[in-house]
């Protein structure tokens, strides 16, 4: 009797634990696919983007597994996810104004305070392939940098200035006639030394050290100065951005004075596409903006020549070819091929 | 301005969204049932190798009918394959079809290693191989010489150079006057610093290339392209078409250093060409050098090599035998629209046919084109002709 208590006693544990297993699973797959914030059963249509969101991060993780082996498939399917995203994010930009206008008539001069622009940013960066992150991460590793630079400065400065101090409380017991309060001046003053300028004859040669140093300074100097003609750029393109939305809302509103209804979402995205696509070729035919990309690229390509460089500096060491040893060596290569090639079209004429 | 009451629905709104969000994932479905994508199927041989470049003979399977083979030189910047995207859209198959014998530059990729490589390099020294081994191989003295947009600018210089190895020279959309700022690249071009890029790239990379040509229609090409696709997306034949264009568009190769500073530098920027400066070499490119029949193709909707800078060709050649020809669309539909397969290659097929025997008077010649419905208005034409040539509004 006790045997078959203790069986279903056991049989009995192992159904609580596969249904708390399940339990889990499911509340594992609800939290990977449904926001926990999303109001989507509230009936909110703005949450709808979210739970589709979570579930297009899933399958485009999932791309990254094998299975998928064309690359085109893969880089299509990123586009289309792209595409689909950034249509999607404009109709969340533009929910507010649909809601307004059910409740009343919309005045397009006033159409903005409908309008979130920081969702209407997100989606600029999206078409334009912005990333804020990147220049923020960058921008920040050199604060730090020259945080540190500066608390080493305080460093150097400090032993003296508390040298100085205990020298100052010396001076007393000196006038009192204290001499070995000389000795203790006189340590204090040392340490100081040892340990600013004394540390300088410890350091490595100062040649390449140095040369690095004034690398890695130039770099973040370089990169200050992208990141403002970036600022630059990316304001003009998000002005354009707002002023091409303008037009997009007077053209809706021309529409519907000339009897014209707007029903479906699609036709006020092709409107908004057709507007911004020629908004923004009417910046691009400019010549401010073809100098502004100009000056754009040439200050990434500062970045890139000095970063470049530095990194030469650091791997020199290393048992490898470095990129101007390997410039050199694909010169001598191509006048070698071209040499050969002359001769050898030589000889076949010759021959003939 | 006041709007009237705006007649949004939200409940329509919402399942408009829900629908596309609806195809979206068939579409995601039907993406993943594809293996491959298939390209560049019209069969060929390979028949002559240099460094990265491949040069092919197109396979027939009978006897061409036009004596001199075609060398088709295309751009660097994109792959050759576009003339042979799909077999309903080959301009390649069309050729082979109306009786020419076709052969045709594989550029290859360009590695670090072709970083030095100049406009010389590839116009005196690849190119001018690639004719002589056509030449061999088809037993002909001369070649028709076919390049499409840089590969027409390239095919310029060549023929300038070499007009004795050149029958007949057609150019597909190639730009030769770049003073004209009616086309964003061009703009943009001027205030591009090339020696920098190329300090810093060496071989510019396809993708930076990419980013530049996606830059002149951001809104359609990042994303109206990929959600009208979703319309298409269930029917696996068009899903295929598109991808097939997909893969060209970014399947685009790296740019040798060398070469892409001076196309940029004396071309874009110092309008060289046009002006009669180019200097390849030792050798300066004259284009009143080019005294042979040219077919110059130009697409009056095309955004990346627009028109002005096409047309002037006509004026700066030394050819008696030369027709402007307007194709009606852009710069990729000119290849593979299918009003292209229609009408662009038969056309240049007839063009070659009537010049291929031995040279005639050029009424003659121009009478047998009007036949086929281009233009061909020589600006002195002989005494002797009887006939007026006519004129093909495209």
């Amino acid at each position: 009797m006790e045997n078959t208590q203790s069986y279903f006693e056991t049989w009995l544990k192992a159904q609580e634990k596969l249904f708390d297993g399940l339990i889990e699973n499911t509340k594992r797959t609800q939290q990977l696919f449904i926001n926990q914030q999303y109001p989507g059963f509230s009936g909110d249509a703005g949450g709808f983007s979210n739970p589709y969101s979570s579930w297009m991060s899933a399958v485009m993780k999932s791309l990254s597994e094998p299975g998928i082996n064309n690359q085109v498939i893969k880089d299509n399917l990123s586009r289309i996810f792209g595409g689909s995203n950034a249509y999607t994010k404009l109709y969340e930009v533009w929910l507010p104004l649909m809601k307004a206008a059910q409740e009343r008539s919309v005045n397009p001069e006033a159409y903005k305070e409908y309008i979130d622009p920081s969702k209407y940013k997100e989606l600029i960066d999206k078409v334009f392939g912005f990333d804020s992150e990147a220049t923020k991460l960058m921008l920040n590793q050199a604060v730090q940098f020259l945080e540190l630079l500066s608390g080493s400065g305080q460093q150097f400065t400090a032993p003296w200035v508390n040298a100085m101090k205990e020298s100052l409380g010396a001076f007393p017991q000196l006038a009192q006639g204290h001499p070995e309060s000389f000795m203790n001046m006189f340590h204090s003053m040392f340490n100081a030394f040892d340990n600013t300028v004394g540390k300088v004859f410890h350091v490595p040669p100062v040649g390449r050290d140095r040369e690095k140093l004034e690398l890695i300074l130039r770099c973040f100097d370089d990169l200050s100065v992208y990141a403002a003609k970036n600022t630059e750029y990316q304001h003009t393109i998000y002005i354009t951005g707002l002023t091409a939305m303008d037009k997009v809302v007077e053209r809706l509103a021309e529409k519907i004075t000339s009897g014209e209804e707007i029903k479906q979402f699609d036709e006020f995205f092709d409107i908004w596409i057709d507007t911004s696509e020629q908004a923004y070729y009417k910046l691009f035919k400019t010549e401010e903006f073809a100098k502004l990309q100009g000056e754009l690229l040439d200050t990434s390509l500062d970045v890139k020549a000095h970063f470049f460089k530095l990194m030469e500096s650091h791997l020199s060491d290393l048992p490898i070819a470095l990129r101007s040893e390997m410039d050199d060596l694909y010169k001598t290569v191509y006048d070698l091929k071209k040499s050969v090639k002359k001769l050898e079209k030589q000889l076949k004429e010759n021959a003939q | 301005m006041k709007a009237p009451f705006l007649s949004f629905d939200a409940q329509s709104l919402i399942k408009e969204l829900g629908d596309f969000n609806t195809k979206f994932i068939k579409g995601v479905g039907a993406l993943t049932e594809i293996d491959e994508i298939d390209v560049g199927t019209a069969p060929k041989e390979l028949i002559y190798a240099e460094d990265k470049l491949k040069l092919y003979r197109y396979s027939r399977n009978d006897p061409n009918t036009c004596s001199t083979p075609v060398l088709i030189v295309y751009a660097l910047v994109n792959r050759q394959y576009m003339l042979d995207l799909q077999p309903d859209r080959s301009m390649i198959r069309n050729m082979l079809d109306h009786g020419l014998d076709v052969f045709i530059i594989d550029w290859g990729y360009p590695s670090k290693v072709d970083m030095y490589l100049g406009l010389d390099d590839y116009v005196n020294g690849y190119i001018d191989n690639c004719v002589d081994v056509v030449r061999d191989i088809a037993q002909s003295e001369q070649v028709n010489l076919m390049g499409i947009c840089q590969g027409g600018t390239f095919s310029m210089m060549y023929s300038a150079l070499n007009p004795d190895k050149v029958k007949n020279l057609i150019t597909l959309v190639a730009p030769v006057d770049f003073s004209t700022n009616d086309a964003l690249l061009f703009n943009w071009s001027k205030y591009l610093n090339i020696d920098a890029l190329v300090e810093s790239y060496q071989v510019i990379p396809g993708d930076f290339m990419n980013g530049g040509f996606l830059m002149l229609m951001p809104f359609n090409l990042n994303i109206r392209k990929y959600v009208d696709m979703l319309d298409v997306i269930e029917d696996k034949e068009k899903l295929l078409n598109f991808l097939r264009m997909e893969k060209w568009i970014f399947d685009s190769p790296g740019q040798a250093g060398a070469c892409i500073r001076e196309f940029i530098k004396y071309c874009y920027q110092e309008n060289r060409l046009a002006k009669g400066e180019l200097m390849l070499g030792d050798k300066l490119v004259d284009l009143r050098n080019i005294t042979m029949p040219l077919l110059n193709i130009y697409a009056s909707g095309d955004h990346l090599v627009p028109p002005a800078a096409i047309k002037p060709l006509n004026d700066l050649v030394g050819s008696q035998d030369k027709t402007l020809y307007e194709f009606k669309g852009g710069h990729i539909g000119v290849f593979v629209g299918s009003k292209s397969q229609k009408e662009l290659a038969p056309a240049i097929s007839q063009w070659l046919h009537d010049r291929d025997s031995a040279p005639e008077s050029v009424a003659e010649t121009a009478e047998e084109s009007e036949s086929a419905g281009i233009e061909t208005a020589p600006e002195e034409a002989p005494e002797s002709t009887s006939k007026k040539p006519g004129r093909r509004k495209a």
